[in-house]
Protein backbone atom coordinates (compact mmCIF):
# COMPACT_ATOMS: atom_id res chain seq x y z
CA UNK A 1 0.00 0.00 0.00
CA UNK A 2 1.19 3.50 -0.86
CA UNK A 3 0.98 6.25 1.72
CA UNK A 4 0.33 9.87 0.82
CA UNK A 5 0.37 12.54 3.47
CA UNK A 6 -1.16 15.97 3.00
CA UNK A 7 0.24 18.66 5.28
CA UNK A 8 -1.92 21.75 5.18
CA UNK A 9 -1.74 25.24 6.64
CA UNK A 10 -5.52 25.00 6.72
CA UNK A 11 -7.81 24.23 9.59
CA UNK A 12 -7.35 20.99 11.53
CA UNK A 13 -11.15 20.73 11.54
CA UNK A 14 -10.85 19.43 7.98
CA UNK A 15 -8.48 16.57 8.92
CA UNK A 16 -9.32 13.14 7.59
CA UNK A 17 -7.93 9.84 6.35
CA UNK A 18 -9.23 7.86 3.39
CA UNK A 19 -8.26 4.72 1.53
CA UNK A 20 -8.67 4.61 -2.22
CA UNK A 21 -7.75 2.18 -4.95
CA UNK A 22 -6.33 3.67 -8.12
CA UNK A 23 -5.15 1.57 -11.07
CA UNK A 24 -5.25 -1.44 -8.79
CA UNK A 25 -3.02 0.15 -6.16
CA UNK A 26 -4.31 0.86 -2.68
CA UNK A 27 -3.42 4.31 -1.35
CA UNK A 28 -3.90 5.67 2.13
CA UNK A 29 -4.46 9.41 2.12
CA UNK A 30 -4.01 11.36 5.32
CA UNK A 31 -4.65 15.08 5.59
CA UNK A 32 -3.35 17.00 8.58
CA UNK A 33 -4.08 20.70 9.05
CA UNK A 34 -1.79 22.87 11.16
CA UNK A 35 -4.16 25.81 11.70
CA UNK A 36 -1.98 28.32 9.90
CA UNK A 37 1.12 27.44 11.94
CA UNK A 38 4.03 27.36 9.49
CA UNK A 39 6.52 26.10 12.09
CA UNK A 40 4.21 23.21 13.01
CA UNK A 41 3.76 22.34 9.34
CA UNK A 42 7.51 22.39 8.81
CA UNK A 43 8.09 20.19 11.88
CA UNK A 44 5.43 17.73 10.73
CA UNK A 45 7.00 17.47 7.28
CA UNK A 46 10.41 16.76 8.82
CA UNK A 47 8.80 14.12 11.05
CA UNK A 48 7.11 12.21 8.21
CA UNK A 49 9.90 12.76 5.67
CA UNK A 50 11.14 9.37 4.56
CA UNK A 51 8.21 7.47 6.09
CA UNK A 52 5.58 8.05 3.36
CA UNK A 53 5.63 7.82 -0.43
CA UNK A 54 4.73 11.43 -1.18
CA UNK A 55 3.75 14.62 0.62
CA UNK A 56 1.16 17.11 -0.59
CA UNK A 57 1.47 20.71 0.60
CA UNK A 58 -1.98 22.15 1.13
CA UNK A 59 -3.33 25.56 2.04
CA UNK A 60 -0.28 27.14 0.48
CA UNK A 61 1.23 27.55 -2.96
CA UNK A 62 4.88 27.16 -3.76
CA UNK A 63 4.61 28.45 -7.32
CA UNK A 64 2.22 30.94 -8.94
CA UNK A 65 2.01 31.53 -12.67
CA UNK A 66 0.96 34.23 -15.12
CA UNK A 67 1.66 34.14 -18.86
CA UNK A 68 4.64 31.81 -18.71
CA UNK A 69 6.25 33.55 -15.73
CA UNK A 70 6.67 31.54 -12.55
CA UNK A 71 6.71 33.27 -9.16
CA UNK A 72 7.88 31.61 -5.96
CA UNK A 73 6.16 31.84 -2.59
CA UNK A 74 8.94 31.88 -0.02
CA UNK A 75 7.00 30.18 2.79
CA UNK A 76 5.81 27.47 0.40
CA UNK A 77 9.36 26.80 -0.76
CA UNK A 78 10.47 26.57 2.86
CA UNK A 79 7.92 23.78 3.45
CA UNK A 80 8.87 22.00 0.25
CA UNK A 81 12.53 22.02 1.26
CA UNK A 82 11.71 20.62 4.70
CA UNK A 83 11.25 17.25 2.98
CA UNK A 84 14.63 15.98 1.87
CA UNK A 85 13.81 12.29 1.23
CA UNK A 86 10.12 12.16 0.33
CA UNK A 87 8.97 14.19 -2.68
CA UNK A 88 6.76 17.13 -1.64
CA UNK A 89 4.43 18.79 -4.15
CA UNK A 90 1.96 21.69 -4.09
CA UNK A 91 -0.37 20.65 -6.93
CA UNK A 92 1.05 23.09 -9.47
CA UNK A 93 2.51 20.18 -11.44
CA UNK A 94 -0.96 18.98 -12.46
CA UNK A 95 -3.14 22.08 -12.14
CA UNK A 96 -2.32 23.38 -15.58
CA UNK A 97 -3.42 20.16 -17.28
CA UNK A 98 -6.21 19.03 -14.95
CA UNK A 99 -8.00 22.36 -14.61
CA UNK A 100 -7.57 23.43 -18.23
CA UNK A 101 -9.03 20.07 -19.29
CA UNK A 102 -11.87 20.43 -16.79
CA UNK A 103 -13.02 23.68 -18.42
CA UNK A 104 -12.89 22.16 -21.90
CA UNK A 105 -14.76 19.09 -20.67
CA UNK A 106 -17.54 21.24 -19.20
CA UNK A 107 -17.82 23.18 -22.46
CA UNK A 108 -17.98 20.12 -24.71
CA UNK A 109 -19.66 17.48 -22.57
CA UNK A 110 -22.20 19.52 -20.59
CA UNK A 111 -24.54 22.48 -21.03
CA UNK A 112 -23.06 24.32 -18.07
CA UNK A 113 -20.46 26.31 -19.98
CA UNK A 114 -20.47 28.27 -23.23
CA UNK A 115 -18.85 31.40 -24.64
CA UNK A 116 -21.68 33.45 -23.10
CA UNK A 117 -21.11 32.16 -19.57
CA UNK A 118 -19.99 34.98 -17.28
CA UNK A 119 -17.22 33.84 -14.96
CA UNK A 120 -15.98 35.22 -11.65
CA UNK A 121 -12.60 33.62 -11.09
CA UNK A 122 -11.70 34.58 -7.55
CA UNK A 123 -7.99 34.15 -8.11
CA UNK A 124 -6.20 33.28 -11.33
CA UNK A 125 -2.48 33.26 -10.52
CA UNK A 126 -2.93 30.02 -8.59
CA UNK A 127 -4.92 28.48 -11.50
CA UNK A 128 -3.58 30.08 -14.62
CA UNK A 129 -4.46 27.07 -16.80
CA UNK A 130 -8.11 27.35 -15.80
CA UNK A 131 -8.03 31.11 -16.40
CA UNK A 132 -6.60 30.70 -19.88
CA UNK A 133 -9.14 27.99 -20.72
CA UNK A 134 -12.09 30.27 -19.86
CA UNK A 135 -10.61 33.02 -22.01
CA UNK A 136 -9.94 30.62 -24.90
CA UNK A 137 -13.62 29.65 -24.79
CA UNK A 138 -14.57 33.30 -25.15
CA UNK A 139 -16.17 33.65 -21.71
CA UNK A 140 -16.32 37.13 -20.18
CA UNK A 141 -14.15 36.66 -17.08
CA UNK A 142 -13.52 38.78 -14.03
CA UNK A 143 -10.27 37.81 -12.33
CA UNK A 144 -10.65 38.67 -8.66
CA UNK A 145 -7.03 38.41 -7.56
CA UNK A 146 -6.92 41.94 -6.11
CA UNK A 147 -10.46 41.79 -4.75
CA UNK A 148 -10.06 38.58 -2.79
CA UNK A 149 -6.44 38.87 -1.65
CA UNK A 150 -6.32 42.57 -0.72
CA UNK A 151 -9.92 43.77 -0.70
CA UNK A 152 -9.31 46.12 -3.65
CA UNK A 153 -12.48 46.68 -5.68
CA UNK A 154 -10.64 46.25 -8.96
CA UNK A 155 -11.86 43.57 -11.35
CA UNK A 156 -9.16 42.44 -13.78
CA UNK A 157 -10.74 41.51 -17.10
CA UNK A 158 -7.87 40.50 -19.37
CA UNK A 159 -5.00 38.05 -19.09
CA UNK A 160 -2.61 40.79 -20.23
CA UNK A 161 -3.54 43.02 -17.30
CA UNK A 162 -3.40 40.04 -14.95
CA UNK A 163 0.13 39.27 -16.14
CA UNK A 164 1.15 42.93 -15.79
CA UNK A 165 -0.17 43.16 -12.22
CA UNK A 166 1.42 39.81 -11.35
CA UNK A 167 4.79 41.05 -12.65
CA UNK A 168 4.56 44.10 -10.41
CA UNK A 169 3.29 42.41 -7.27
CA UNK A 170 4.30 38.78 -7.07
CA UNK A 171 8.11 38.97 -6.97
CA UNK A 172 7.81 40.97 -3.73
CA UNK A 173 4.56 39.60 -2.32
CA UNK A 174 5.95 36.08 -2.59
CA UNK A 175 8.45 37.04 0.10
CA UNK A 176 5.76 38.09 2.57
CA UNK A 177 4.35 35.75 5.22
CA UNK A 178 1.81 33.61 3.37
CA UNK A 179 -0.73 34.17 6.13
CA UNK A 180 -0.96 37.80 4.98
CA UNK A 181 -2.00 36.77 1.50
CA UNK A 182 -4.36 33.90 2.03
CA UNK A 183 -6.76 32.67 4.73
CA UNK A 184 -5.12 29.93 6.76
CA UNK A 185 -6.12 28.07 9.91
CA UNK A 186 -9.14 29.50 11.71
CA UNK A 187 -9.58 32.19 9.08
CA UNK A 188 -10.73 29.39 6.77
CA UNK A 189 -13.62 28.65 9.09
CA UNK A 190 -14.80 32.25 9.17
CA UNK A 191 -17.45 33.31 6.78
CA UNK A 192 -17.87 36.98 6.16
CA UNK A 193 -21.56 37.46 5.45
CA UNK A 194 -21.02 41.13 4.89
CA UNK A 195 -22.45 41.56 1.44
CA UNK A 196 -19.10 43.05 0.45
CA UNK A 197 -18.21 42.59 -3.23
CA UNK A 198 -21.64 41.07 -3.79
CA UNK A 199 -21.86 42.76 -7.19
CA UNK A 200 -19.07 40.58 -8.59
CA UNK A 201 -20.89 37.41 -7.53
CA UNK A 202 -24.19 38.81 -8.82
CA UNK A 203 -22.74 39.55 -12.25
CA UNK A 204 -21.42 35.99 -12.73
CA UNK A 205 -23.03 32.73 -13.84
CA UNK A 206 -20.18 30.64 -12.48
CA UNK A 207 -17.90 31.28 -9.54
CA UNK A 208 -14.59 29.51 -10.02
CA UNK A 209 -11.30 29.03 -8.26
CA UNK A 210 -10.01 28.61 -4.74
CA UNK A 211 -12.74 27.52 -2.35
CA UNK A 212 -11.59 29.61 0.61
CA UNK A 213 -11.59 32.76 -1.51
CA UNK A 214 -15.01 31.86 -2.95
CA UNK A 215 -16.55 31.56 0.48
CA UNK A 216 -14.77 34.64 1.85
CA UNK A 217 -17.52 37.01 0.69
CA UNK A 218 -20.08 34.47 -0.52
CA UNK A 219 -23.53 36.13 -0.50
CA UNK A 220 -26.48 34.57 1.28
CA UNK A 221 -28.13 33.85 -2.06
CA UNK A 222 -26.43 32.66 -5.23
CA UNK A 223 -29.53 31.35 -6.95
CA UNK A 224 -28.97 30.04 -10.44
CA UNK A 225 -25.19 30.05 -10.21
CA UNK A 226 -22.79 27.14 -10.14
CA UNK A 227 -19.40 26.75 -8.55
CA UNK A 228 -16.18 25.26 -9.95
CA UNK A 229 -13.62 24.51 -7.28
CA UNK A 230 -12.20 21.71 -5.13
CA UNK A 231 -11.35 20.90 -1.48
CA UNK A 232 -15.02 21.13 -0.50
CA UNK A 233 -16.39 19.11 2.40
CA UNK A 234 -19.91 17.75 2.89
CA UNK A 235 -20.68 20.80 5.01
CA UNK A 236 -19.57 23.12 2.23
CA UNK A 237 -21.79 21.30 -0.26
CA UNK A 238 -24.77 21.72 2.04
CA UNK A 239 -23.93 25.40 2.48
CA UNK A 240 -23.91 25.93 -1.30
CA UNK A 241 -27.20 24.08 -1.59
CA UNK A 242 -28.77 26.33 1.08
CA UNK A 243 -27.61 29.42 -0.80
CA UNK A 244 -29.30 28.29 -4.00
CA UNK A 245 -26.36 27.14 -6.15
CA UNK A 246 -27.46 24.84 -8.96
CA UNK A 247 -24.31 22.73 -9.27
CA UNK A 248 -20.98 22.14 -7.62
CA UNK A 249 -18.28 21.01 -10.01
CA UNK A 250 -15.03 19.77 -8.54
CA UNK A 251 -11.92 19.29 -10.61
CA UNK A 252 -10.60 16.60 -8.31
CA UNK A 253 -12.31 13.33 -7.36
CA UNK A 254 -14.56 13.13 -4.32
CA UNK A 255 -13.45 10.50 -1.82
CA UNK A 256 -15.25 9.92 1.47
CA UNK A 257 -17.54 12.86 0.73
CA UNK A 258 -14.89 15.47 0.09
CA UNK A 259 -12.85 16.58 -2.86
CA UNK A 260 -9.13 16.64 -2.34
CA UNK A 261 -6.76 19.42 -3.28
CA UNK A 262 -4.63 19.17 -6.38
CA UNK A 263 -1.61 18.81 -4.09
CA UNK A 264 -2.96 15.48 -2.86
CA UNK A 265 -3.76 14.27 -6.37
CA UNK A 266 -0.27 15.26 -7.53
CA UNK A 267 1.22 13.49 -4.51
CA UNK A 268 -0.82 10.36 -5.37
CA UNK A 269 0.58 10.40 -8.91
CA UNK A 270 4.12 10.77 -7.57
CA UNK A 271 3.49 7.85 -5.19
CA UNK A 272 1.98 5.67 -7.91
CA UNK A 273 4.72 6.44 -10.41
CA UNK A 274 7.60 5.98 -8.01
CA UNK A 275 9.27 8.89 -9.80
CA UNK A 276 10.37 12.21 -8.47
CA UNK A 277 8.34 15.25 -9.62
CA UNK A 278 11.16 16.64 -11.77
CA UNK A 279 11.49 13.26 -13.51
CA UNK A 280 7.76 13.23 -14.27
CA UNK A 281 7.60 16.73 -15.71
CA UNK A 282 4.61 18.16 -17.54
CA UNK A 283 4.35 15.26 -20.01
CA UNK A 284 4.66 12.64 -17.29
CA UNK A 285 1.89 14.19 -15.22
CA UNK A 286 -0.32 14.53 -18.30
CA UNK A 287 0.19 10.84 -19.11
CA UNK A 288 -0.75 9.82 -15.57
CA UNK A 289 -3.84 12.05 -15.59
CA UNK A 290 -4.83 10.39 -18.86
CA UNK A 291 -4.41 6.95 -17.28
CA UNK A 292 -6.44 7.96 -14.22
CA UNK A 293 -9.19 9.36 -16.47
CA UNK A 294 -10.05 12.13 -14.04
CA UNK A 295 -13.03 14.13 -15.20
CA UNK A 296 -14.82 16.86 -13.26
CA UNK A 297 -17.41 15.65 -10.79
CA UNK A 298 -20.71 17.44 -11.26
CA UNK A 299 -23.09 17.49 -8.34
CA UNK A 300 -26.58 18.84 -8.90
CA UNK A 301 -27.55 20.82 -5.83
CA UNK A 302 -31.17 21.44 -6.69
CA UNK A 303 -31.10 25.21 -6.91
CA UNK A 304 -33.19 26.67 -9.67
CA UNK A 305 -31.54 27.48 -12.98
CA UNK A 306 -31.62 31.21 -13.71
CA UNK B 1 22.06 66.36 8.73
CA UNK B 2 18.61 65.84 10.23
CA UNK B 3 17.33 68.94 8.43
CA UNK B 4 18.63 67.45 5.20
CA UNK B 5 16.89 64.11 5.94
CA UNK B 6 13.68 65.94 6.72
CA UNK B 7 13.81 67.86 3.43
CA UNK B 8 14.58 64.68 1.51
CA UNK B 9 11.70 62.85 3.20
CA UNK B 10 9.25 65.64 2.44
CA UNK B 11 10.45 65.76 -1.18
CA UNK B 12 9.98 61.98 -1.39
CA UNK B 13 6.43 62.32 -0.05
CA UNK B 14 5.73 65.01 -2.66
CA UNK B 15 6.98 62.67 -5.37
CA UNK B 16 4.92 59.79 -3.99
CA UNK B 17 1.78 61.96 -3.95
CA UNK B 18 2.39 63.06 -7.52
CA UNK B 19 2.88 59.47 -8.73
CA UNK B 20 -0.15 58.10 -6.85
CA UNK B 21 -2.46 60.87 -8.06
CA UNK B 22 -1.42 60.70 -11.70
CA UNK B 23 -1.90 56.91 -11.84
CA UNK B 24 -5.43 56.32 -13.15
CA UNK B 25 -5.36 52.61 -12.33
CA UNK B 26 -4.36 53.26 -8.72
CA UNK B 27 -7.08 55.88 -8.39
CA UNK B 28 -9.60 53.30 -9.54
CA UNK B 29 -8.20 50.62 -7.23
CA UNK B 30 -8.30 52.89 -4.20
CA UNK B 31 -11.58 54.66 -4.83
CA UNK B 32 -13.12 53.11 -1.69
CA UNK B 33 -10.01 53.26 0.46
CA UNK B 34 -10.31 56.29 2.73
CA UNK B 35 -7.55 56.00 5.28
CA UNK B 36 -5.27 58.12 7.45
CA UNK B 37 -1.69 56.97 7.67
CA UNK B 38 0.80 58.21 10.24
CA UNK B 39 4.44 58.28 9.18
CA UNK B 40 6.72 58.09 12.21
CA UNK B 41 10.38 58.81 11.52
CA UNK B 42 12.34 56.79 14.04
CA UNK B 43 15.59 58.73 13.87
CA UNK B 44 14.07 62.21 13.51
CA UNK B 45 12.14 63.00 16.67
CA UNK B 46 9.51 65.66 16.11
CA UNK B 47 9.33 65.07 12.36
CA UNK B 48 5.98 63.61 11.39
CA UNK B 49 3.88 63.22 8.31
CA UNK B 50 0.19 62.47 7.97
CA UNK B 51 -0.91 60.85 4.72
CA UNK B 52 -4.56 60.85 3.81
CA UNK B 53 -6.16 58.69 1.13
CA UNK B 54 -9.56 59.91 -0.03
CA UNK B 55 -11.44 58.43 -2.98
CA UNK B 56 -8.26 57.40 -4.73
CA UNK B 57 -6.43 60.68 -4.17
CA UNK B 58 -3.50 61.04 -1.83
CA UNK B 59 -2.42 64.06 0.15
CA UNK B 60 0.00 64.56 3.01
CA UNK B 61 0.78 67.16 5.64
CA UNK B 62 3.91 67.67 7.79
CA UNK B 63 2.18 66.95 11.09
CA UNK B 64 1.28 64.07 13.37
CA UNK B 65 -1.81 62.17 12.25
CA UNK B 66 -4.65 62.00 14.74
CA UNK B 67 -6.32 58.60 15.07
CA UNK B 68 -4.60 57.00 12.04
CA UNK B 69 -5.74 53.69 10.50
CA UNK B 70 -2.14 52.71 9.75
CA UNK B 71 1.09 53.66 11.50
CA UNK B 72 4.24 53.35 9.46
CA UNK B 73 7.46 53.56 11.47
CA UNK B 74 11.01 53.45 10.06
CA UNK B 75 14.26 55.40 9.90
CA UNK B 76 14.25 58.32 7.46
CA UNK B 77 16.44 56.61 4.87
CA UNK B 78 14.14 53.60 4.70
CA UNK B 79 11.07 55.81 4.29
CA UNK B 80 12.77 57.95 1.65
CA UNK B 81 13.75 54.83 -0.29
CA UNK B 82 10.19 53.51 -0.24
CA UNK B 83 8.50 56.80 -1.17
CA UNK B 84 11.00 57.42 -3.96
CA UNK B 85 10.50 53.90 -5.32
CA UNK B 86 14.17 53.06 -4.82
CA UNK B 87 13.30 50.15 -2.55
CA UNK B 88 10.21 48.09 -1.88
CA UNK B 89 8.61 47.90 1.57
CA UNK B 90 9.04 44.12 1.65
CA UNK B 91 12.66 43.74 2.73
CA UNK B 92 12.59 46.44 5.46
CA UNK B 93 9.31 44.95 6.68
CA UNK B 94 10.82 41.48 6.86
CA UNK B 95 14.06 42.61 8.52
CA UNK B 96 12.13 44.68 11.05
CA UNK B 97 13.43 48.11 10.08
CA UNK B 98 9.94 49.04 8.88
CA UNK B 99 6.96 48.36 11.11
CA UNK B 100 3.38 48.65 9.95
CA UNK B 101 0.54 48.79 12.42
CA UNK B 102 -3.00 48.47 11.17
CA UNK B 103 -5.45 45.88 9.95
CA UNK B 104 -3.90 43.14 7.85
CA UNK B 105 -5.95 44.18 4.84
CA UNK B 106 -4.87 47.83 5.12
CA UNK B 107 -1.22 46.88 5.51
CA UNK B 108 -1.39 44.56 2.50
CA UNK B 109 -3.15 47.22 0.50
CA UNK B 110 -0.48 49.80 1.29
CA UNK B 111 2.12 47.32 0.05
CA UNK B 112 0.12 46.79 -3.12
CA UNK B 113 -0.07 50.57 -3.74
CA UNK B 114 3.69 50.89 -3.48
CA UNK B 115 4.36 47.87 -5.70
CA UNK B 116 1.77 48.87 -8.31
CA UNK B 117 3.46 52.24 -8.50
CA UNK B 118 7.06 51.15 -8.66
CA UNK B 119 7.11 47.40 -9.07
CA UNK B 120 8.51 45.84 -12.22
Amino acid sequence: MKRVYGVSLGSSQRDHTARVTLLGEEIELTRKGTDGDLERAEALIREIDGTVDAIGLGGIDVFLYARGERYTVRDGLRLMRAASRTPAVDGSGIKDTLERDAVHYLATETKLLSAETRVLMVSAVDRFGMAEAFVELGCPVVFGDLIFSAGMPYPITTLDELADIARRLLPEMGKMPFTMLYPTGKAQEEHLDTGRFGEYYAQADVIAGDWHYIRKYLPQRIDGKWVLTNTTTGRDVEDLRQRGATHLVTTTPVMDGRSFGTNVIEAMIVALSGSRPDELGHAGYAAWLERLRLVPRIEHLGGWDA
Amino acid sequence: MSEDSKERLFAALDLFREKVNENARLRQMNRDWNRDIAVVVKDLPGVDAAISMREGQMDWRPEAASDPNIVLTAPADVLIGIFRGESTPTEPYLDGSLTLRGSQEDVLRLDFVSLMLWGE
